[in-house]
């Protein structure tokens, strides 16, 4: 499927980053990993990555969604797909009252709970990768 | 900075304030006295005193008025009247706007003493009910949080090293470890899911659920709770049959939650259920209810259990071992569906299954529903 591509974890547990690169690695993915929000959005804006893995909940709270909102904002970001990674779905609701459990922080993306299984990891960033690839292709 | 007790004593007659502030000095609380309604309230403004005496027969303002005003200032500020006439009727009146206690006049050093001192518990009381409440409310409200990153947080980043392992090591493994490494996983699964239910009974405030209430389809949460309880079903066999007459009214409700009642419904219908069997559920409307009926043919549930069922910490005591319940779901789906109006209940039978029977108002008007 052309050349390698390249994604980015933002997640602030170590443990839990190693058991989602293992699999993406595996998978024959380059996965860069920043452990806080701040190295995250450093690295996001000095490097072309094909689909950030995000976290919600890190450091003092939702800081996940600050990133997300960011991303939305930014006109070279906001195309790129995110799969959000979080350890707790009612929590969204809670920081959402009222709307969906699935809420859009970025025109594409996609949410799965933590912790998640190998084959649905791999299905859900291949899709998203696919449907951004579709997309250029349109663009173009 | 002062901090003992204070206590407001407003009353026209200088003879009364003299021998109260003689009462109380040198005890333990501080007394300021004021001779009449006017300066009274201005004292309660800038003093916020624990405890106040207040005359009922005074000129100018009067000492119902005060008693009226202090309670709109701060209603946990304790008052006692003081009635000059021994009519009782004044005081009950008095009381009824509010005040604690009565003080006969004339009265001995040790009944007002005693009265102060009742008078003064009472606050401490009062204040200390405030700040539990306030801190009950911040535990539940933080709770949320706390629970979903402290407990949480170690069960995830096992869980998917685990899930890792399982992948790494495929073919390597003999049946044994292999088995053992499913009960792992099986057992890390029941813990996740055991800190999610007690964060939901804990932290669902259910009156702050019916502020946000909205039409709601109940197909389409039927639908998502079957669709989340599918994969345990798969794993054993279970077919789950639905059966539901498309042109329900919609009811008035919070989608996420009336889900969340119907996946541990069903899910628990699954859970008690036989490899191979079946799993019923239907959704019909009667009587301007809508009933979702959910049945299986599994284990049942023996008759001293029912009683208990939809206690939260109830497992059941009697039979065999409860197959991994933590009692605390259908717990849960009670209070969802209690807070939408509505009421469940069971019938079981040993060893021929259990049916349970949801029963939610339908909405009379037709608006467009709120997905799912």
């Amino acid at each position: 499927m052309g050349q390698q591509k390249r994604l980015l974890m933002i997640d602030d547990d170590p443990d839990f980053v190693s058991g989602i690169k293992a699999i993406l690695d595996a998978a024959n993915f380059e996965v860069d990993v920043a452990y806080n929000p701040k190295d995250g959005l450093q690295a996001l804006q000095t490097k072309r990555y094909d689909l950030l893995l995000l976290d919600i909940m890190m450091g003092r709270g939702a800081e996940g969604i600050m990133i997300a909102r960011k991303l939305r904002k930014d006109p070279k970001l906001r195309e790129m797909p995110v799969l959000i990674i979080t350890g707790i779905r009612e929590q969204i609701a809670f920081l959402f009252p009222g709307e969906p459990i699935h809420p859009r922080f970025v025109p594409v993306d996609e949410l799965v709970e933590k912790p998640v299984e190998p084959k649905m990891l791999l299905e859900k960033v291949n899709r998203l990768l696919q449907a951004a690839e579709a997309r250029k292709a349109r663009a173009n | 900075m002062d901090d003992r007790p204070k206590i407001l004593i407003i009353d026209d007659e200088e003879v009364v304030l003299d021998s109260c502030a003689q009462i109380v000095e040198g005890s333990h609380y501080q007394a300021v006295t004021a001779s009449d309604g006017t300066l009274g309230l201005k004292l309660v403004q800038e003093l916020q005193p624990d405890l106040i005496f207040v005359d009922l027969k005074m000129p100018g303002v009067s000492g119902f008025e005060v008693l009226e005003k202090v309670n709109e200032i701060d209603p946990t500020i304790v008052t006692v009247v003081i009635t000059g006439y021994a009519t009782v009727s004044s005081a009950v009146e008095a009381m009824k706007k509010g005040a604690y206690d009565f003080l006969p006049k004339p009265f001995t050093p040790d009944e007002f003493r005693l009265i102060t001192r009742r008078g003064l518990e009472k606050r401490r009381l009062e204040l200390e009910t405030i700040a539990l409440r306030r801190e009950k409310e911040m535990l539940r409200e933080h709770f949320a949080a706390i629970v979903s990153h402290e407990l949480r947080a170690p069960l995830n980043a096992v869980q998917q090293n685990l899930f890792v392992f399982d992948q790494e090591l495929s073919g390597k493994l003999t049946e044994d470890q292999k088995a053992r490494l499913e009960r792992i996983k099986s057992r890390i699964d029941d813990l996740l899911k055991l800190v999610r239910s007690w964060l939901r009974v804990v932290s669902v405030d259910m009156g702050k659920l019916k502020e946000g209430f909205a039409p709601v389809s109940v197909i389409a949460s039927i639908s998502k709770a079957i669709e989340s309880v599918e994969p345990y079903a798969v794993r054993k066999d279970i077919e789950i049959v639905i059966s539901i007459n498309d042109r329900l009214r919609p009811i008035e409700g919070d989608s996420v939650t009336l889900t969340e009642a119907l996946v541990n419904i069903i899910g628990n219908a699954v859970k008690y259920s036989y490899e191979g069997s079946k799993v019923l559920v239907r959704a019909e409307e009667k009587a301007d209810h809508i009933l979702i009926t959910v049945s299986d043919t599994g284990a049942g549930i023996p008759r001293e259990d029912l009683p208990h069922l939809f206690e939260g910490f109830y497992r059941g005591k009697s039979g065999q071992a409860v197959e991994e319940g933590h009692g605390l779901g259908l717990a849960l789906s009670r209070r969802i569906i209690e807070a939408h109006n509505g009421t469940i209940s069971v019938e079981s039978e040993l060893g021929a299954g259990s049916t349970f029977v949801v029963s939610l108002p339908a909405l009379r008007a037709q608006p467009t529903p709120q997905g799912g």
